[in-house]
């Protein structure tokens, strides 16, 4: 019998079975973010994970992917790390990632799991319904009440609104004098 | 916002006719423009900020201002078929959108830095809220993400324009000298591009009411007052054209030939 190789053949039962979204989850969630102590799932950084059967049974995935800040440096490992994690999944065909800014990344994304993290690393990050950025000037920042990720006093004071990252800002407990870092409320 | 993005997609335009989408890539260049120079002229201050926190500060608001015309560029490009790099650095000089203030040197003195800060930053806040606004559904969603960034560096030039304004006679006396400097100057950033009107008239930039540069004058005049400063904010574009329509001062060329210098000699250079 003459097979034409531009068809691919039927799937069959003996194939394995179709990738499943909760496994392309399960490799991204061990994708560490390049800057911070916490995985790309945890961020909440992943909006949609879509998969498209093609005939010769491997799927291509769709990954929608939302930047923390417009053009962040980490973005481009982060797409590689991806890319080549999931395409070495069994029953993935080829991996593509999409930058979107609709619906926008914010902190409120982040998981409880990746929130404990974080402020274990001396990083905190504003509680939902905290007021959003603007509306506040620089002077009454200085007093905010962003309590410190290591007593939990509220004595804090912003030092400087620009970070090691441009999401992150640097503040100062004048209780147990330590410096710890805030993700800015985008 | 669930519910703004719901009324956006209502009303939201898919396809740009033609001349609706050369006028969004002449104001999109514009800014985009504007925060390229900006960028660039602030990462001159890396290493040699007034102190180290603002050293850093200035630094990583050139990185953002980067990042944004980055972002801008990419999406001007996918107007247009063409790249962020060529956009970025392989246009002719009368291509580029930025307005004078911009392409001015601050001579290394960190109040004219600093207030060209003051002034674009202030526009730069109202022009992405219009545009986060847009009958376009794709420039408004990017728009209200820089818009959110943006917030920090207007807090910030905001933050020192006071400190400054309260602090010795001679920080009064510098913030003062350069805000004369650049007031005059800073009447650049109003001027309109090309076909805005269009724009306009079909929601893509909608006007803002109060009108954008009645607001942007007020938020200034406002701010300096409360800082012990005056301020004679210019209530429009000059008369005649300026960056907006591709003509430039003369400094412009030389920053131009900088910052382009190593993409002229390999333009296809990865990083």
């Amino acid at each position: 019998m003459v097979t034409d190789p531009r068809v691919p053949r039927p799937r069959s039962r003996y194939d394995a079975p179709m990738i499943t979204t909760a496994q392309v989850e399960r490799a991204l969630a061990t994708i560490p973010d390049p800057e911070m102590p916490i995985s790309i799932t945890e961020l909440g950084i992943i909006d949609g994970i879509d998969l498209e059967p093609t005939a010769s049974g491997a799927a291509i995935v769709r990954i929608a992917l939302l930047p923390t800040f417009v053009g962040c440096p980490a973005l481009d490992m982060i797409e590689r790390q991806i890319v080549e994690k999931v395409t070495r999944l069994d029953g993935v065909e080829r991996v593509e990632v999409r930058v979107i800014y609709d619906p926008p990344w914010t902190v409120d994304r982040i998981s409880e799991s990746g929130r404990a993290s974080l402020r274990e690393h001396g990083v905190t990050v504003p509680s939902p319904g905290d007021a959003p950025a603007g509306g506040s000037t620089l002077v009454k920042l200085r007093t905010s009440a962003v309590p410190c990720p290591f007593c939990g006093s509220t004595e804090t004071h912003l030092d400087s609104a620009f970070g090691p990252t441009r999401c992150r800002s640097i503040h100062y407990c004048d209780a147990c004098r330590n410096t710890f870092e805030h993700l800015k409320r985008v | 916002m669930p519910a703004a993005r719901a009324a956006t997609e209502d009303t939201a335009m898919t396809e740009l006719d033609d001349a609706t989408r050369h006028a969004l890539c002449d104001l999109l260049l514009a800014i985009a423009d504007d925060k390229l120079m900006l960028g660039h002229r602030n990462s001159d201050w890396t290493g040699l900020g007034p102190i180290l926190e603002e050293d850093i500060a200035f630094s990583s608001i050139a990185q953002d201002e980067i990042a944004h015309a980055q972002a801008l560029y990419e999406f001007v490009g996918r107007l247009a078929g063409t790249t962020a790099d060529a956009l970025a650095f392989g246009r002719s000089p009368d291509a580029y959108r930025c307005a004078a203030v911009v392409e001015r040197s601050d001579d290394n003195d960190w109040a004219i830095a600093l207030a060209r800060q003051l002034f674009c930053d202030h526009l730069d806040q109202l022009r992405l809220q219009r545009l986060s606004n847009s009958s376009y559904a794709p420039i408004a969603a990017l728009a209200r993400r820089l818009a959110a960034e943006e917030q920090v560096h207007v807090e910030h030039a905001d933050g020192w324009v006071r400190r400054l304004g309260s602090g010795t006679d001679e920080s009064r006396q510098r913030m003062q000298a350069a805000l004369d400097t650049l007031a005059p100057l800073s009447a650049s950033l109003l001027e309109a591009v090309a076909d805005q009107a269009t724009l306009e008239a079909n929601g893509v930039y909608p006007p803002l009411d109060p009108p954008m540069t009645a607001t942007w004058c007020a938020k200034l005049t406002t701010l300096v007052d409360d800082a012990g400063l005056h301020l004679a904010c210019p209530e429009s574009a000059p008369n005649t054209p300026g960056g907006r329509r591709g003509v430039h001062t003369p400094e412009f060329p030389s920053i131009l030939d900088e910052m382009c210098e190593v993409y002229r000699i390999e333009p296809d250079a990865a990083w």
